[in-house]
């Protein structure tokens, strides 16, 4: 148990790392000279140089790696060019909309997935099982930005339901807030129902042929209580893992949505910064992204071992 | 004549590719009785039990002319009569290989649930009740066990709390499906004396499958042989053992030689 | 019964490939207006006879414009997942047939990879390499390539182990000879199950892009970017999300079914075997 919890901190931040080499590389070595390609072909001489200094770039390379890692852990980003503020200030300002919009969409979309999972699983090959399927196929072949803009044509402009545009913070008002970023937040769900659905119907069929259900029969229980007790007991666990798996969907998907419904959060500061071609910035965006994106599985990982008694007791399945 | 606890009349069993698995076969279990079923496996004689508790799945085909449990014609039943009657009338313990207790709760939360379903006691007394099954079953630390995870039990203490669980609702009968294979010879000398008690002490009827010869001729004093989903011989154990009829007993008798060593020793 | 539906799913998701099929290989012939040429007289047409699905914002008629994108959309899908399933299958077979060290650092690149939410990494190789349909296929390529690197890792390890395999090794066979001669044709199927579900997530990826005007470049034409130009339009005109939205859907939907209907088809043939 505490050896898989060890192996399993090493392996993230041997990921980490590699994460944060590759972003560095990508961004800072391939493009030749960072600083023109954040100025472009007409800056003047010394603007170019002065740029150069300031981000280290007459440095050798794995000095500036080093130099920007060691920054990175005391939370110093550096500076966004486009927006001559401090990197991690950005994120910051613009993480509540983004983790708003990751929760609400995730509130919304596993219970609904969770119902219609465990009922397409009782009700194998019957009709609740094929609506379900066909929900799951079509939340997966329907791109987010034109759902988005199907959604924003109907119930905001055509039925006023939802503010066209923008985001109302929660000081001003938890409801109205809440309003501000529903739309956005039912479109994320319905990205993320798909692989949900899959992973909760098929955790829940390999859980109803258990031989414990068979001892459910056995004791003459009802269909009712043997599926609320016993089957959902056994399926409960294994899409766990799943949801931490949806996070990187859902960020990316933040990226489209934001940008449609015009939400000041990450995902519009990355459109920007990639824009802009703002190096520092997008630097920024991706370790934090793909860093929370590492650290929540690596999370649930463990939760799950803990979680579960077979592994917590038995340290191997039988 | 006694009272007939079980009854089963040319049971036929077809998967879903119309191949037949059991075909006419008809089992009875008397009260006081310990009857035991031998066959190899894919013999069909889980299968005909199952049939006999309506526990097999709505895919197969299954027929029979007539099908009766604790003197009660099955097909007269409604639904909820027919769960009740099975769920406290009868107990079952099943192969101790598989996950029959559910490995994500523990034991105390799953040991009452029939004789709290079925009676409408309270948690207290189901746990009060579960305690003093386990003791009796040879479980040294009752309290222990009921806090436990499955997976934190030996294979035998599995088998025990299966036993204990199976009694919990004070059955007529207990049909027990290959209860010792994967445990070791000890463990499993001490799980048959436990059914033997509870045949002898408790009045319990037993419906014993197994497909070792030595333990059905030991403790069993009715036995049916099957082979290919047929009954090929049925009668008192020591009238078969003695003089079996069928080809396919022959050849199992002569597998194990020991066994005719073995025959003066007591019959349970 | 079930392998009859399975051939429904199957039959459906080829009916609807094959209508984008021919609408792109219609394309090359025929196309009934020209697709970028601007008509600022007949701007938001209704679908009729002359323009069957009506005109944009700048009177170009929607259905050409959507018969040329599906030749973009398909070259993008195909190139960029053979390119990330090739790059895949060897990195995956490396890492299953090295030891220790080797294996696990390969591993924990493959999960780095994983890491990255598919858009975001394609965004960030746009932003370094520029913006446009090939940069868009390489970043598509690299977001495919860990994806077909853990299905290969996970196959050839399965086969590794397998009789044959061992006595093609015991004879002397080489790793390579072993991996293209006696691995590879095994688990081909399972890789080109993958590959179909692929190219729809493919297509999805490059219609995000062009969406956000990172991929294909006008005056060229994607279902994205039509969806992209015509945005703010949408409001007052909402037919102008409808028809490349629903191509597209159609597009993706139909090369899901079909790596799913072979998915199933091949854990049934297992599952009997």
């Amino acid at each position: 148990m505490l050896n898989f919890i060890v192996k399993r901190l090493f392996s993230g931040l041997v990921v980490l790392f590699f994460i944060s080499l590759v972003t560095f590389i990508v961004l800072m070595w391939i493009p030749g000279d960072p600083a023109l390609l954040s100025l472009g072909t007409d800056a003047t001489p010394e603007k170019l140089a002065e740029l150069r200094e300031s981000m280290g770039l007459n440095l050798p390379w794995y000095e500036q790696y080093y130099q920007w890692l060691t920054g990175f852990l005391v939370g110093n980003l550096g500076n966004s060019y486009v927006f001559g503020e401090d990197v991690f200030t950005l994120l910051v300002q613009r993480l509540p909309v983004t983790i708003s919009l990751a929760v609400l969409s995730m509130a919304i979309a596993i219970p609904i997935a969770i119902v219609i999972g465990v009922l397409s699983a009782i009700y194998k090959e019957q009709w609740i099982d094929y609506i379900a399927r066909s929900v799951m196929q079509l939340g997966d072949a329907m791109p987010q930005f034109w759902l988005a803009l199907v959604f924003l044509v109907f119930f905001s402009a055509g039925l006023g339901w939802f503010p066209v545009a923008g985001f109302t913070p929660v000081e001003e008002g938890f409801f109205a807030s809440l309003h501000s970023i529903l739309l956005p937040s039912i479109v994320l769900a319905i990205g993320q129902i798909g692989p949900l659905i899959r992973i909760i119907r098929s955790s829940m069929l390999s859980s109803l042929e258990q031989d414990y259900m068979l001892m459910t029969s056995v004791n003459g229980f009802t269909k009712f209580r043997s599926i609320g007790k016993y089957a959902l007991r056994g399926a409960i666990i294994a899409p766990l893992t799943i949801i931490a798996m949806q996070l990187a969907g859902i960020l990316g998907g933040a990226v489209l949505v934001e940008s449609i419904f015009a939400l000041p959060g990450l995902g519009r500061l990355l459109l920007m910064a990639v824009e802009q071609r703002d190096l520092i910035l997008l630097q920024g965006i991706v370790i934090f992204v793909t860093g929370t994106v590492v650290v929540v599985n690596m999370v649930t990982d463990i939760l799950y071992q803990i979680v579960n008694p077979m592994i917590r007791f038995g340290g191997s399945h039988e | 004549m006694m009272n007939r606890l079980l009854h089963l009349e040319n049971l036929n069993v077809k998967d879903t590719h119309n191949h037949e698995l059991v075909k006419g076969v008809s089992l009875d279990l008397y009260e006081h009785e310990f009857v035991g079923i031998v066959g190899e496996s894919g013999s069909g004689k889980t299968l005909s039990v199952k049939a006999a508790l309506h526990l097999l799945p709505n895919d197969l085909g299954v027929t029979f002319e007539d099908s009766e449990v604790l003197g009660k014609s099955i097909i007269d039943l409604s639904d909820h009569e027919k769960r009740r009657l099975i769920g406290s009338g009868i107990g079952f313990v099943p192969q101790n290989t598989v996950a029959f207790l559910h490995p994500m709760i523990k034991i105390k939360h799953q040991i009452g649930d029939a004789f709290i379903y079925h009676t409408k006691a309270n948690k207290k007394e189901a746990l009060q009740k579960a305690e003093e099954l386990l003791v009796k079953v040879g479980i040294k630390e009752p309290k222990r066990v009921l806090h436990s995870y499955p997976v934190q039990l030996s294979g035998g203490m599995k088998q025990r709390v299966n036993i204990a669980m199976a009694l919990m609702t004070d059955p007529k009968v207990i049909i027990a499906d290959e209860p010792t294979t994967a445990l070791d010879t000890v463990v499993q000398k001490q799980v048959m004396q436990l059914f033997n008690d509870l045949y002898t002490n408790d009045g319990v009827s037993i419906l014993f499958i197994s497909h070792d010869l030595k333990i059905v001729k030991r403790f069993c004093n009715r036995i049916y042989v099957m082979h290919e989903g047929k009954v090929v011989e049925s009668g008192y154990t020591s009238e078969v053992f003695a003089d079996p009829t069928h080809s396919y007993t022959k050849k199992l008798l002569r597998l194990i030689p020991s066994l005719k060593s073995g025959r003066t020793r007591r019959l349970g | 019964m079930s392998k009859l539906k399975d051939n429904k799913l199957l039959v459906f998701g080829l009916i609807l490939v094959m209508i984008v099929i021919s609408i792109c290989v219609v394309s090359f012939f025929y196309l009934p207006h020209d697709p970028n040429a601007m008509n600022t007289s007949d701007r938001f047409q209704s679908p009729s006879i002359e323009y069957l699905l009506g005109t944009d914002q700048f009177g170009r008629d929607i259905f050409s414009r959507i018969m040329v994108s599906s030749q973009y959309a398909l070259l993008i899908g195909l190139v960029s997942v053979t390119l990330g399933s090739f790059l895949g299958l060897i990195l995956g077979a490396i890492a299953a047939t090295s030891k220790g060290f080797v294996q696990s650092i390969l591993m924990r690149i493959i999960d780095g990879f994983m890491a990255f939410p598919g858009i975001l990494l394609a965004m960030m190789l746009v932003a370094v390499l520029g913006k446009g349909l090939w940069n868009a296929v390489i970043a598509i390529a690299i977001f495919m390539v860990p994806v077909f690197a853990r299905l290969s890792y996970s196959l050839v390890l399965d086969q590794k182990n397998n009789l044959y395999v061992k006595a093609a090794k015991s004879y002397g066979a080489s790793k390579g000879r072993i991996i293209f001669k006696h691995i590879l044709p095994t688990i081909l199927p399972r890789l080109i199950t993958q590959f179909s579900a692929s190219i729809g997530s493919a297509i999805l990826i490059e219609s995000s892009l062009s969406f956000l005007g990172l991929g294909v470049q006008p005056p060229d034409a994607s279902w994205g970017l039509m969806l992209s130009e015509s945005r703010q339009y949408t409001l007052t005109y909402p037919f102008l999300a409808f028809p490349s939205g629903i191509i597209l859907i159609i597009t993706v939907l139909g090369f899901n079914l079909i790596g799913d209907a072979l998915n199933d088809s091949m854990v049934k043939r297992r599952a009997s075997a």
